[in-house]
């Protein structure tokens, strides 16, 4: 799927026990831990150790929960059985419903740019150091079996054609930051968190004093090239990553069209989106990379706080 | 209506995100911040070896109404009691002083430094100051101030503006602030380097108060002091971030301390007699002041540098930092170190010289002569439950008056001319 550096094949890797660290800090508790092949990172504005731990146990219970259950990479899952079903109907439960439906509108608003089915299409651009665009041939055979309107789906079952395959990757990291928020802004009401899984970030409640983020230049990935406070609210970031492919002197960007099949000209290095929550804002940031030279133009219009990062 | 549909995709995929997630963060009405009272209380001690002592009580109140307006508002009691160094140079043999008032005398042993023991007074200061977010660009505050001391009243008032740019990553303020004191001294303020008179002198009550009176101004005198402050604050870094200030004040009016005097010494160093002293009635300061402040994994740490001077001469340097560590969340000790080093005012002198004609202005106060001085000093704060904090503070500060090149003559190089000053510091707050 799109420019999700964070659902890679590293992911398969995150099977391991995961190690959850809670520090104490001036303003408060720093819990880190790793999900979704991200760092993850919960900052908490509060001085009770034990209710801390029980916000980052919560936290890490529930991004393991949503990689479980939509990671394509492992076997058994929602998405697998989904990808495997050869083209007959299978019953899907109510959160797999909701973010279908989700997909599905961001299909439509974005004019068929965001795809969720565009996984045949993605195996084609691997962006590991081979050098080489994929025959013309394959872009347009792939491009046969991605189409989201052709999938048929109900609350409760989902048939789509044998070859097609579905990837929550785009989404699936914003969402389960969306959802820990949601989870901790429920139970503890007055207690100010940040949620940041790999840079998608929540604020559920207000901060008075603002939470002090930075946000990293790609070229420059040691330094926090801006930083922006956040009181509440949310961010996310589409791109970051610094895989291309160089053919003939020309450079192919990561972010894949799936309605061309080819990469998107003049695509941001990074777009950062300001949202009310975190799917989004990264949705907002997907639509604006997949805008190619017009993303700036495209977060104006829609009147969100943004920054762009672009090759020099 | 094009710009309209384009921008229905944002708000289209807020709905969208809102059925995702069977509720929309946004929803949430943003909670006023500090839309409460917030009271701080503190009572501090201030002592120094054999000398001044003091007792202060400070409140503060903040009321915030809503997110855009903060008004604050401070009341600080202290009195103080015991001594200070009256400008006069020990002896071997003991000396007499009249008192300030002109009713009574004290004897100073010999060897020791003379100080006026009359020296107690209550003060209360009062101020208020009201800020005001007009825009996230745009603060601006305005203030008033007044101290009221038995022989001092002090009335002020201060605005301030300030600008933010780059997301707040940069902050520049310009402030403002004028003072009118009005000072009456007890006993009247002396004639400018006049001579100290001693009832043993005179063979009655009338006479010797005649001949004080003479050394004596009617009425009060003031004093009237404009500020203006530009600075500039930079966030360097997620965890860093510096400032810079430039201070320029110019002060017109009676600087004179009414219970300072010099002694008059001979070749012997021998004492014969006291003058009050005599200070410039105009004054204009520079300073500059840098600061660099880190957030640390445990904690926080901030550098500070001043230079200020003046056209009396006066140079001084400060170099001060402060560490404070977590223990816990709720638990923190600060260290606190400061060294300042200080250029004599030009007027500045140890004593009068008999054999030399008087100067226009003298002042033997070792607060404006040759000195370094240095505080270490400990801090610790717990924060209870229901947002309160408790803190105490400890510090030791000792001042080093150092001749400022003066010769000194005959006996008076068996005298301590310039003692150190030492001093405790300790004060507990409670924030609720």
């Amino acid at each position: 799927m799109l420019n999700k550096a964070a659902v890679t094949s590293q992911a398969a890797t995150s099977k391991a026990p995961q190690v959850a660290t809670l520090i104490r800090r001036p303003w408060g508790f720093l819990g880190s831990f790793s999900a979704m092949a991200s760092p993850c990172e919960m900052l908490m504005r509060l001085d009770d150790e034990r209710i801390a731990q029980q916000m980052l146990n919560i936290a890490v219970a529930e991004a393991g929960r949503i990689e479980r259950k939509y990671s394509r990479f492992l076997q058994g899952n929602i998405v697998w059985q989904l990808n495997n079903a050869q083209g007959q109907a299978v019953n899907i439960d109510a959160e797999t419903a909701h973010l279908l439906q989700f997909a599905q509108q961001c299909y439509q608003l974005s004019d068929g740019a965001f795809d969720i089915s565009a996984g045949p299409l993605m195996k084609l651009w691997r962006f590991d150091g081979s050098h080489q665009v994929p025959a013309a041939s394959a872009i347009k055979s792939a491009l046969k079996l991605v189409d989201f309107s052709a999938i048929d789906f109900t609350d409760s079952q989902l048939t789509m054609a044998a070859a097609m395959s579905l990837d929550f990757g785009g989404i699936g990291k914003e969402y389960a930051v969306d959802s820990t928020a949601q989870l901790l802004s429920k139970r503890w009401p007055k207690i100010s968190v940040l949620v940041n899984f790999g840079g998608d970030i929540a604020c559920p409640i207000l901060n008075p004093d603002g939470w002090q983020v930075g946000i990293e230049n790609p070229q420059q990935l040691d330094n926090a090239a801006a930083l922006l406070t956040i009181r509440q609210g949310a961010l996310a970031t589409s791109g970051t990553t610094r895989r291309y492919i160089e053919v003939d002197s020309k450079r192919y960007g990561h972010i894949i069209n799936p309605r061309t099949g080819y990469p998107v000209e003049q695509a941001p290095l990074s777009v950062t989106v300001l949202g009310p929550n975190s799917v989004t804002a990264g949705m907002l940031s997907t639509m604006a990379m997949l805008k190619g030279a017009a993303a700036e133009a495209f977060l104006s219009e829609q009147g969100v706080d943004f920054k762009v990062f672009r090759y020099d | 209506m094009q710009l309209t549909s384009k921008q229905s995709i944002a708000s289209a995929l807020a709905m969208a995100s809102c059925s995702l997630l069977s509720q929309q963060a946004s929803a949430q009405e943003p909670v006023p911040a500090n839309d409460d009272w917030k009271v701080d209380a503190a009572i501090m001690y201030y002592g120094e070896q054999d000398r001044v002592q003091a007792v202060e009580a400070i409140g503060n109140v903040q009321k915030a109404f809503g997110e855009d307006s903060l008004l604050d508002m401070k009341i600080v009691v202290d009195s103080l009691t015991g001594a200070s160094a009256s400008g006069a140079v020990a002896q071997s043999i003991s000396q007499t002083f009249t008192r300030p008032s002109g009713k009574g005398e004290y004897t100073v042993d010999p060897g020791e430094t003379p100080l006026d023991d009359t020296f107690q007074d209550t003060r209360v200061q009062l101020s208020a100051n009201w800020q005001e977010i007009l825009n996230p660009d745009w603060t601006v505050n305005l203030g008033v101030y007044g101290s009221k001391e038995y022989d001092y009243l002090s009335l002020g008032l201060n605005a301030g503006v300030e600008r933010s740019f780059n997301k707040n990553n940069t902050t520049l303020a310009l402030s403002g602030a004028y003072t009118n004191d009005t000072v009456d001294p007890v006993g009247g303020r002396p004639v400018a380097l006049s001579e100290m008179v001693f009832r043993g002198d005179y063979d009655g009550d009338d006479a010797f108060q005649a001949a004080f009176d003479a050394t004596r101004l009617d009425g009060d005198d003031t004093k009237q002091t404009a500020d203006v402050m530009l600075g500039v604050t930079q966030i360097l870094n997620r965890n860093w971030l510096m400032q810079a200030n430039y201070g320029f004040s110019s002060v017109s009016g009676y600087m004179t301390d009414p219970y300072k005097i010099l002694s008059m010494v001979d070749g012997n160093g021998e004492s014969h007699g006291y003058r009050y002293e005599n200070r410039p009635d105009s004054r204009t300061k520079h300073s500059v002041f840098l600061l660099a402040k880190g957030a640390l994994d445990s904690g926080v740490i901030d550098f500070s540098y001043r230079y200020n001077t003046d056209d009396w001469d006066i140079q001084a340097h400060t170099l001060e930092t402060h560490y404070r560590y977590y223990f816990t969340p709720s638990l923190y000790g600060q260290l606190h170190l400061r060294y300042y080093q200080q250029q004599a005012a030009d007027f500045y002198q140890p004593f009068l010289r008999t054999e030399v004609a008087l100067p226009e202005y003298a002042s033997a106060d070792y607060r404006i002569g040759d000195m370094s001085a240095y505080t270490v000093g400990l801090k610790f704060g717990h924060r209870l439950s229901g947002g309160h904090e408790l803190s105490y503070r400890i510090e030791y500060y000792q001042q080093n008056p150092e001749n400022n090149g003066t010769d000194i003559p005959g006996e008076l190089n068996n005298q301590d001319l310039f003692p150190s000053v030492k001093a405790i510091v300790a004060q507990i707050s409670y924030s609720f």
